[in-house]
């Protein structure tokens, strides 16, 4: 088919203004925040299931990948069509459809901001927990499809625990419904798991139906400093194994906590090591009670223990701390932050043990990591900054980066714990997941026979 | 492309907190009107890609309002890169039809209107106030001599007992031409002799574009001041009254966020009635959607803009004040629900004796 009959057909399905092939369009779609490059030949901005399903069916018959993509925010090329073809940018599908708060839930459109869910939410007393850093900007489709999760992760988990159903566009553009508005459901397989974290490979996903949480009534945050990045991670095994569940556990070391004080100088960080940030949510009583543990259990590792005062100063620190990943190429006019091998998990005890591996791979290439990250669910992120026109500081960098993914798959970990896969990571998952990525491969192949939706990603 | 161009397009790490606060993409929707899409296009373009007209509309569709600027993680500064970007375009021919006329008129007439008339027309009989030698001048810019005659007269009636002058034939400041990417250095250089010809040492406008420019773009490190900066604090001698007012402050960009003047307005509507605040203020404004040539160049994603800013006055007030003509042109047709003043009107109405 000829490329002008492809676009003479697209717009038909979603109109003439909401499909564009021009060059300049196609350019700002072939990247994300990551590495990744890929040209599209069509970007398209769907607003209805219906219109998703024709644009999917259409490109079944002709065999033409089709990559959704919501806000472009992905740190692995999860959105960029490295093979060409759709590019479904969903952001416009981004409708709150229904509040249900007697059963403890909303219906919503996949291109909603995050942000934005929890600004409609907040007015009723309710709040959508994961809370990634990209918040502001992210789209809920691309958190459900990359199962991403964040800063609250370590007490309310990611956001596979939040769906309850999906609404799915197949491959040949056949739409089904996963899971239901109930709590719990055995029906069959469980589908809504394996389309959330899927990364648009098995399907497009057009509604979710999701839990909602009632706001905590007491929030309080707790820094504490140490020595060294290792003394933190140790710290953070301390406790945590004595029972307390903190809503946040952030470790920042003392690059970042530069990085944070010169993005944002009223938070005023104090210098150290490395900082961890502990956040309690719940009760007025369980807050307090939480924070002394909390304290007890750092006293004989930290140099030093201090609250957060009030609401404005614990936002601050939030607000700083969400847009660090980016804020550490503030440090020098000269560097930029490369997102890559920035993601790992490691189980919780091993935290110090990977913390002192990346410090000794810093070392080893003479490039200096960035850590922070949700160190109380044992993933850390590694912020390298590069100068972007020295070949050198690339070639360190990918070293650098590839040695800390092979160093957390050795000890246990995982390449990624919530950026996603896309490309940039698919070349570990054989080693992450043995013959289990076969099996992938084969649910691939049954959902996607011809290989249309988002080739070239997550291995399969 | 120099290494430092280069180096400025690189420090977007693509995050897309741009995303979430550019009021062009709010609107327009598609990834190249937004800031992020110009740092993509401006680096495309070091590429190769191809200038045709869907890059002049992603480059030409900024305010060039700095939001992005101000939250940016990374420390990158998309309305430079894109004023740059557009400045390098123009040197090779490459334009749009808006650019081209802005830059012919301001060229040709001395201003981007396509006025022909006398400039100074608008000082009356306020001519024979007029001094060769002055510690200040009082810049009108176009809109002031051409749209605003009345307000830009007022202003100066207001001013002249302060030692205030003004040029006897003040041209464009060159602001239209600077943020669409041309040169106007036959503007400025004419502007900037006969400024020096009066002695004075301040320069005061009431107006952000003119602001921004006679501060940023002239040589010589002018020292230039906003009128509201200068008149705030000179409110004790003017003998003003209370009026039974509740009126809400818009920021222009170039003022507030480029210029941080956010405080001098606030204070005289302060002093002399209630002011109740818009939605988005201060270093957080949302832009009124006229300035960087969009208003010029897409009337109607301008207006979309003013509409969405309309939306942000509060209930309960009378007026809604603002600092700077071209956004209170603009802020007009978004249709806000009360009607848009300039400081120095407001300021009049508290006026025991009128100037």
């Amino acid at each position: 088919m000829q490329k002008t009959d492809l676009l003479d057909k697209l717009q038909e399905i979603v109109g003439k203004e909401r499909v564009s092939a021009s060059a300049a369009e196609l350019y700002c779609y072939s990247f994300d925040a990551s590495q990744v490059r890929g040209l599209p030949e069509f970007v398209i901005r769907p607003t209805t299931t219906a219109q998703v399903s024709a644009v999917v069916r259409l490109a079944w018959e002709k065999e033409i990948s089709v990559t959704a993509r919501g806000a472009g925010t992905g740190l692995a090329g999860g959105s960029v069509p490295v093979e060409g073809g759709i590019v479904l940018d969903m952001s416009s599908m981004n409708k709150i459809l229904e509040m249900d708060f007697d059963n403890l839930q909303v219906i919503v459109e996949p291109g909603i901001v995050q942000e934005k869910l929890n600004l409609a939410l907040e007015p009723y007393g309710f709040f959508f927990p994961p809370d990634p850093g990209s918040s502001a900007m992210c789209t809920l489709g691309g958190l459900i499809a990359n199962n991403g999760s964040g800063m609250r992760s370590v007490k309310y988990g990611t956001t596979r625990n939040y769906v309850l159903g999906l609404e799915v566009v197949l491959a040949d553009g056949t739409v089904i419904n996963t899971g239901s508005k109930t709590i719990k459901s055995v029906a069959g397989y469980s589908l809504t798991d394996l389309f959330v974290g899927s990364e648009g490979t098995l399907g497009i996903i057009t509604k979710a139906i999701l839990k909602v949480r009632a706001l905590p009534k007491e929030r309080s945050v707790l820094l504490a400093s140490f020595e060294n990045p290792e003394f933190a991670g140790k710290a953070v095994v301390k406790v945590l194994s004595s029972g307390i569940v903190p809503s946040a556990c952030e470790i920042l070391d003392s690059n970042i906590i530069d990085a944070i004080n010169t993005y944002d100088p009223k938070v005023g960080l104090p210098r150290a090591g490395a900082i961890l940030l502990f956040e309690m949510d719940g009760t007025e009583s369980a807050v307090r009670e939480g924070i002394t543990m909390i304290e007890d259990a750092c006293s004989s590792l930290a140099t030093g223990i201090r609250a957060a005062t009030n609401k404005k100063e614990r936002e601050e620190i939030w607000a700083a701390r969400r847009l660090v990943g980016a804020a550490v190429s503030r440090l020098d006019p000269m560097r930029t932050r490369v997102y890559l091998g920035e993601d790992i998990g490691v189980p919780i005890k091993e935290i110090p043990r990977m913390l002192h591996k990346v410090r000794e791979i810093s070392e080893e290439f003479d490039l200096p990591i960035m850590t922070y990250g949700h160190i109380g669910d044992g993933n850390l992120h590694t912020g390298m900054c590069i100068d972007m026109l020295d070949d050198k500081d690339w070639d360190k960098l990918n070293k650098a980066a590839d040695k800390i993914h092979r160093t957390a798959i050795s000890i246990g970990g995982t390449v990624t714990a919530e950026h996603g896969v896309g490309s940039a990571r698919a070349e570990y998952l054989e080693l992450e997941l043995g013959k289990a990525l076969d099996v992938m491969i084969l649910i691939k192949k049954a959902l996607d026979p011809k290989g249309i939706l988002n080739p070239g990603k997550m291995g399969v | 492309m120099t290494e430092s161009d280069m180096r400025s397009i690189l420090k977007c790490v693509r995050c897309g907190t741009c995303r979430s606060v550019c009021p062009i993409f709010d609107v327009v929707g598609w990834e190249s009107s937004s800031s992020r899409g110009r740092m993509l296009i401006a680096h495309g373009i070091s590429q190769g890609l191809e200038v045709d007209e869907g890059v002049l509309n992603s480059l030409n569709m900024c305010t060039t309002c700095g939001i992005c600027e101000q939250l940016c993680p990374s420390g990158a500064a998309p309305p430079k890169v894109v004023e740059h970007t557009r400045h390098q375009l123009v040197l090779h021919g490459k334009m749009t039809q808006a650019q081209r006329d802005i830059a012919s008129r301001a060229n040709e007439l001395g201003n981007t209107l396509g006025e022909t008339g006398e400039r100074m027309a608008w000082l009356g009989e306020s001519r024979a106030d007029v001094k060769e030698k002055a510690d200040y001048v009082y810049f009108a810019g176009c809109l002031g001599s051409y749209r605003y005659p009345e307000l830009a007269k007022r202003t100066f009636d207001i001013l002249k007992k302060f030692g205030v002058t003004v040029l006897k034939d003040e041209v464009c400041c060159g602001s239209p031409l600077l943020r669409t990417g041309s040169d106007p250095l036959e503007l400025i250089s004419k502007n900037l002799e006969q400024i020096k010809a009066t002695g004075a040492h301040t320069i005061i406008t009431g107006c952000a574009g003119c602001y921004t420019t006679l501060r940023n773009d002239y040589p010589d490190n002018l020292k230039v001041v906003h009128v509201s900066e200068f008149l705030a604090e000179r409110l004790a001698e003017m003998d003003l009254k209370k009026l039974d007012l509740k009126v809400s402050y818009h920021d222009p960009c170039h003022l507030g966020r480029c210029n941080g003047v956010f405080d001098a307005p606030r204070d005289i509507i302060t002093s002399i009635c209630d002011l109740k605040e818009m939605k988005n203020i201060r270093e957080k404004s949302r832009c009124c959607g006229a300035g960087g040539g969009v208003l010029k160049g897409y009337p109607e994603l301008s207006q979309e803009l003013s509409k969405k800013r309309a939306e942000d006055i509060p209930e309960g007030v009378d007026y809604l004040v603002t600092s700077c003509p071209l956004c209170r042109t603009n802020l007009k047709r978004g249709g806000p629900k009360v009607e848009v003043l300039d400081i120095i009107d407001l300021l009049e109405m508290a006026m025991e004796q009128k100037p």
